[in-house]
C-alpha cells in the first residue's frame, strides 16, 4: 500500500534518510509479530525450557507422571495449615470447624503459605502507603532536582539484602541512629528481628515501584479532560476521581501486583533481618534445593507460581482501561509556596523518605568508613589493594561488567517488552492467559530458575549429535533481559491501551508504514512507560546475582554484587562488613549516576 | 568464613581445561614436596574445584598452594575452578552433573564438610570420589578426632571450631553450659544461624544434638526458642547484628579474637564462650574425583596439602586450624586463637541417614515457633 509512496520519496531524500526508510521497510516486513516471535525464542532458550525441566519434576514420581508430589505438599499442614487438613480429609472438616468454635476460636494454623501471604499483604500495604504519596509529590509539584529524585527512586532495587540489613540494623537497631534521636525526647523503639522491621525493609525495596509506575502514568494524563471537568464545575477532588484516577488505576494496580509478587517471594532480606522464625516459602525452596530435594522444591515453586500467575491473570482484566490520548500535560505547581494540604503531605513524605531511605543508605556509607568501631579508610584501602593486586576481584572490572550487562539487558528487554505489550494488548481470555504466562519470569522462584539455568544451559543438552551449552556474557545479558522485560511490559501496556489508535490509523493512511506509525505516533505516547520500564530493567540487571554466577563460567565476568559478596566472604577480611559496604557504596554511586544519565537520555526522547 | 553460605557461592568458574596429558615435550622427573615421587610426561593441568573465598586474591590459601605445588612439580599447572550449583553448596553442581551424566571437569574437590559427604552418598549410587588414603604419605598425620570418612576418600586439611562468642563487657556472668543458655537472665541474648544454609548454624545445631541426644535436642531448642534465641540466615547477618549491639552472644568461630586483636579492638567484647568446655569441630576435607584423568597427580596435590610445609601456612591463611599433628600456628593466630579443651564432632557414620532429618525437623520447629 505504502510501497509506491515510499519509493517516490526515497529519490528526494538524502542517503541517510533512504537508509532510515529501508529500516522502516525492514521493520514493516518483520513486523510486530516477527519481533514477538524473536522474543519468544529468547524466552524459550533462557527461561521456559530450563525452568520447565525443573518444575516438571513436581509432576513426576519414580519416573512416572504423577500428581502425588503436589498432593503431598498441599496436604502437609506445615505448608498449608488447616487447609491441608481439610484437603486431606474433607469429610472431617465440619467436625473440625465445630471443634474450633467450641474451643472459642483459637488462632488458626495457616502454614508457611498462609504466613508468606500475610507478610506479602503487609508489605504491599506499606509499599502503597509510602509509594503513593511519593508519586503524588513527584507528579503534582515542580521543584529543583525533581527529575533527579524521580531517577533515583529505582536505586534501592539494586542493593543486596545483606547491605540493606546492615543499613537497617544501624538505622533502626537498639543502639541505632533512630533511637539516638528518639532518645533526646526520652523515647526508645525496639524493633530488632521483628515483623515491622522486615516490613519496613520490604517497603524500602518496593515502595519505589508504586511511585515510579504511577508517576509514569500521571505523565500521560490528558490535562484538557481535567480542565473540561473543572470548567463544568467539578471540584478538584471530583475531577481527580472521575478523570485522573481511572487513567492511573491500571498502572497503580500493575505496581501493586508486582509488589505483592516480590513480597510473596521475598527471601534473603526476611532471613537477614527477621530470622528463620519468619521463614517464607522461598526460604524453604532454597533449603530444599540445597539438599537437592528438587522434587519437593519444585512442588513448592509450582504452587508459588500458580498463585502469582493467577493474580497476574486477574489483574490483566483491569489493565485495559480506555482513555484519551494525551494532548496536553498537566501543569505542575511549585512545591514551595503557601501551606496547603498537599504541601503538608509533601513535607511529611520528605520526613518518611529521610528515615526510610536516606537513613539506611547513609548508614551503609558510614559502615564503609568504619573498622572495628573507629572511623577508618581501611575498607577503601582494601578496595584499592584489590584493584592493584593480581588474582583479586577488581572494583573497576566489576563496574565495567555490570554496566556492560545492564546496557545489553536494557537494549534487549525494551524491544522484548514493547513487542509483548503490543501483541498481548487486546481483549479476550487467550490474550490474558498469554499475557499472564509471559510474566512468568517474575512469578517463578529465583532459586528454581538458577537450578534450571545450571542444568539446562551450563550442563548443556545433546541435540542431533551436537552438545549445546549456553554460557558466558551473552547468556548473562539474555537472562538479565528476561528478568527485566516484564517491567517494560507492565509499564507500557496500560499506556498502550490508552494510546489513540485513530491517530496511528491516520498516519497509516497518510503513507506511513506500521513501523513508522508506531515510532512517530504510538511510541511518543508510551515513552514515559518505556523509560520507566528501561530504568527497572537496568536496575534488575545491576542487582541480579544468582543467574550471573551460574552462567558466568569464567572468573573474570564478575559484577558489582558478585564482587561485594566475594569481599564479604574473603577470609582476610574476617567478620568486618566494611569492605563489602565500601563496594556497596560504589554500587550505589555508579547506579545512581547511571539512572540520572539514562533518564536524561530517555527524557530527551520523551516529548 | 561461611562455608555453605549461598552468598559465598559467588563464584564464576575458572578453567574448563581438561586435566590430563596434553602432550608436548620437556619430560622431567620431579620429587614433590610431599615426598611422593612422580614422573611427569609433559605439561599437565590439575583442575581443582573449591569455594570462591579459598582462591580470592594473591594472599589466599589457593594462591599459595598453586604457586608452591607448581614450583615443586615441573610442567604442572594448577587451575582453580569455583562451581556454583545455584544453591548453598558448590559440591551440588558435581552431584547434579553426576546424576545427569554431564562431564565432571575437575580432578579434585577442596572444601567438603562431613554432612556434604553424607549427602553425596545418599544422592548417588556410583562413587563420586576415589579412595586415596593408602596412597598418601601424610594421611597418618591427620588428627584422630578429625578423621571423618570411614572409606578413606575425603581427607581433612583444616578445621574450624564453632563456639558462642560473648560480649563480656555487657554480660556480668557469661554462660558456660548449654543449660545456662536457657536461664531467663539470657533471654533474647543469643544469635544463631540457620542450619539449612550456614556452616556455623549447622555446627551449633549438631553440637546441641551431640549434647542433648537425637531424642532430646528438639525439646532443648523449644526451650531455647522460648528464651528468645534468634536464628538468622547467615553468619554475616548474625555477626553484624552482634557487632551492632543487638544481642551480646553470637554463634561464631574460636578465631574471633584474632581479628579483634588485628584491628585493635577490646578483646573482652569477643570472649570465647566454649560450652561445657567443648567446641564443635567442623573439619574441611578434600577428595579426588573418581572421574579424574590424573588421579595420581590429584592424590599428590592432596598429600601436599597435608604436608607440614602446607599445614604450617595454609589453614591459617583460611583463618582455620591445621588438621594434622604436624601443623602449627604463628603470629597473632598463635597468640589469640583458642581450641576448645574438648572438641566434639559427629563422624560420617553418625550423620549418615540422620543429618537431613535432624536439620529439617529443627527448621520446621523454628519456623513454626
Amino acid at each position: 500500500m505504502d510501497r509506491g509512496l515510499g519509493a517516490t520519496r526515497r529519490t528526494a531524500l538524502s542517503r541517510l534518510g533512504g537508509a532510515a526508510e529501508r529500516g522502516y521497510a525492514l521493520a514493516d516486513r518483520i513486523g510486530a509479530h516477527g519481533a514477538f516471535l524473536a522474543t519468544l525464542a529468547v524466552l524459550v532458550v533462557v527461561f521456559y525450557y530450563p525452568v520447565g525441566t525443573v518444575l516438571f519434576t513436581a509432576f513426576t514420581e519414580s519416573g512416572r507422571v504423577s500428581l502425588a508430589p503436589l498432593w503431598a505438599t498441599l496436604t502437609d499442614p506445615f505448608y498449608f495449615g488447616v487447609l491441608a487438613g481439610a484437603l486431606a480429609d474433607p469429610a472431617g472438616a465440619p467436625a473440625a470447624v465445630r471443634g474450633w468454635i467450641d474451643a472459642g476460636f483459637p488462632a488458626v494454623r495457616t502454614g508457611l503459605f498462609g504466613w508468606t501471604a500475610y507478610l506479602a499483604v503487609l508489605g504491599t500495604g506499606a509499599a502503597v502507603l509510602v509509594g503513593l504519596p511519593g508519586a503524588y509529590v513527584l507528579a503534582r509539584y515542580e521543584f529543583p532536582g525533581r527529575e533527579t529524585v524521580r531517577s533515583l527512586t529505582v536505586v534501592p532495587f539494586v542493593l543486596p539484602a545483606i547491605m540493606v540489613a546492615v543499613g537497617f540494623t544501624t538505622m533502626f537497631g537498639t543502639s541505632g541512629a533512630l533511637n539516638d534521636v528518639l532518645g533526646l525526647v526520652g523515647l526508645h523503639v525496639n524493633v530488632a528481628f521483628s515483623v515491622p522491621l522486615v516490613v519496613a525493609a520490604l517497603t524500602f525495596y518496593n515502595a519505589p515501584l508504586v511511585t515510579r509506575f504511577v508517576v509514569a502514568a500521571a505523565d500521560t494524563v490528558d490535562a484538557r479532560a481535567v480542565e473540561t471537568a473543572r470548567t463544568l464545575g467539578a471540584p478538584r477532588w471530583r475531577a481527580f476521581r472521575d478523570v485522573v484516577a481511572p487513567q492511573l488505576l491500571p498502572s497503580f494496580l500493575a505496581a501493586v501486583l508486582l509488589v505483592f509478587v516480590f513480597d510473596f517471594m521475598a527471601f534473603p532480606i526476611v532471613l537477614a533481618l527477621g530470622g528463620l522464625r519468619l521463614a517464607t516459602v522461598e526460604v524453604w525452596i532454597y533449603s530444599l534445593a540445597g539438599d537437592l530435594r528438587l522434587g519437593e522444591a519444585a512442588s513448592l515453586a509450582v504452587l508459588e507460581t500458580a498463585i502469582t500467575l493467577a493474580l497476574t491473570y486477574a489483574y490483566l482484566r483491569y489493565e485495559r482501561t480506555e482513555g484519551a490520548a494525551r494532548a496536553a500535560r498537566i501543569e505542575r505547581v511549585p512545591l514551595v509556596g503557601p501551606p496547603t494540604a498537599g504541601r503538608l503531605l509533601a513535607a511529611g513524605y520528605a520526613l518518611v523518605a529521610l528515615v526510610l531511605y536516606v537513613g539506611p543508605l547513609a548508614s551503609m556509607v558510614l559502615e564503609s568508613l568504619t573498622r572495628g568501631g573507629h572511623l577508618s579508610a581501611a575498607n577503601y584501602a582494601f578496595l584499592l589493594a584489590q584493584q592493584l593486586g593480581t588474582g583479586g576481584t577488581q572494583p573497576t572490572v566489576a563496574v565495567r561488567n555490570s554496566l556492560l550487562f545492564a546496557a545489553g539487558a536494557v537494549a534487549l528487554a525494551v524491544p522484548m517488552g514493547v513487542s509483548i505489550a503490543a501483541i498481548t494488548n487486546r481483549d479476550g481470555r487467550l490474550a490474558r492467559v498469554g499475557g499472564a504466562l509471559l510474566m512468568a519470569p517474575l512469578a517463578v522462584s529465583g532459586v528454581v530458575t538458577g537450578i534450571g539455568l545450571l542444568q539446562a544451559l551450563v550442563f548443556g543438552v545433546d541435540l542431533f549429535g551436537w552438545h549445546l551449552a549456553v554460557t558466558g556474557p551473552v547468556a548473562i545479558v539474555a537472562a538479565h533481559a528476561v528478568g527485566g522485560y516484564p517491567f517494560v511490559v507492565r509499564n507500557v501496556a496500560p499506556l498502550l491501551a490508552r494510546a489513540n489508535r485513530d491517530l496511528a490509523a491516520a498516519a497509516r493512511t497518510l503513507g506511513a508504514g506500521p513501523a513508522r506509525a508506531f515510532r512517530d505516533v504510538t511510541l511518543p505516547f508510551v515513552a514515559p512507560g518505556v523509560v520507566a520500564g528501561a530504568a527497572f530493567a537496568f536496575a534488575i540487571s545491576v542487582g541480579e546475582f544468582n543467574a550471573t554466577i551460574v552462567l558466568a563460567r569464567d572468573p573474570g565476568w564478575y559484577t558489582m554484587p558478585v564482587a561485594l559478596e566475594r569481599y564479604l566472604s574473603n577470609p582476610s577480611v574476617g567478620p568486618y562488613l566494611g569492605p563489602a559496604a565500601a563496594m556497596g557504596t560504589v554500587l550505589l554511586a555508579v547506579t545512581a549516576a547511571s539512572f540520572v544519565v539514562v533518564e536524561r537520555l530517555g527524557g530527551r526522547w520523551e516529548p | 568464613m561461611e562455608r555453605r553460605d549461598y552468598l559465598r557461592a559467588a563464584g564464576a568458574t575458572g578453567a574448563l581445561g581438561l586435566a590430563g596429558c596434553l602432550g608436548g615435550g620437556g619430560d622431567t622427573e620431579t620429587t614433590s614436596t610431599s615426598g611422593t615421587t612422580g614422573t611427569t610426561s609433559g605439561d599437565r593441568t590439575l583442575t581443582v574445584a573449591t569455594y570462591q573465598s579459598y582462591v580470592d586474591g594473591e594472599d589466599s590459601p589457593g594462591a599459595w598452594l598453586k604457586e608452591e605445588f607448581e614450583a615443586a612439580n615441573d610442567g604442572v599447572t594448577v587451575e582453580w575452578t569455583t562451581p556454583s550449583g545455584g544453591s548453598s553448596s558448590g559440591i551440588n553442581e558435581y552431584i547434579q552433573r553426576a546424576k545427569q551424566g554431564a562431564e565432571i571437569d575437575a580432578d579434585l574437590y577442596v572444601g567438603l564438610n562431613t554432612g556434604e559427604l553424607v549427602r553425596i552418598d545418599e544422592e548417588l549410587d556410583d562413587p563420586l570420589f576415589a579412595t586415596v588414603t593408602d596412597a598418601l604419605s601424610h594421611a597418618g598425620d591427620v588428627k584422630e578426632a578429625l578423621t571423618v570418612d570411614p572409606d578413606g576418600r575425603a581427607l581433612p586439611y583444616d578445621t574450624g571450631y564453632i563456639t558462642p562468642v560473648m560480649d563480656a563487657t555487657v554480660l556480668d556472668d557469661v554462660p558456660t553450659t548449654f543449660d545456662d543458655l536457657l536461664d531467663p537472665a539470657y533471654e533474647g541474648d543469643l544469635l544463631a544461624e540457620n542450619a539449612q544454609s550456614s556452616d556455623t548454624g549447622e555446627a551449633f545445631l549438631l553440637w546441641s544434638i551431640h549434647e542433648k541426644g537425637p531424642d532430646g535436642y528438639l525439646d532443648y531448642w523449644r526451650d531455647l526458642l522460648d528464651n528468645g534465641v534468634r536464628v538468622l540466615d547467615t553468619w554475616q547477618a548474625a555477626y553484624n547484628a552482634y557487632t551492632k549491639g543487638e544481642a551480646p552472644m553470637v554463634v561464631s568461630y574460636s578465631t574471633a579474637q584474632v581479628y579483634a586483636a588485628n584491628n585493635g579492638e577490646d578483646l573482652e567484647k569477643y570472649h570465647l564462650g566454649f560450652l561445657d568446655e567443648q567446641g564443635y569441630a567442623n573439619p574441611e576435607t578434600a577428595a579426588v574425583f573418581e572421574a579424574s584423568d590424573a588421579p595420581d597427580l590429584a592424590a599428590s596435590f592432596l598429600d601436599f596439602m597435608l604436608s607440614a610445609d602446607a599445614q604450617n601456612v595454609v589453614p591459617q591463611k583460611n583463618y582455620q586450624y591445621p588438621a594434622t599433628t604436624t601443623g602449627s600456628l604463628s603470629g597473632n593466630f598463635a597468640k589469640y586463637a583458642q581450641e576448645p579443651a574438648d572438641p566434639v564432632t559427629f563422624t560420617y557414620d553418625e550423620l549418615a541417614g540422620n543429618v537431613t532429618g535432624w536439620i529439617e525437623d529443627w527448621a520446621r520447629l523454628v519456623a513454626q515457633h
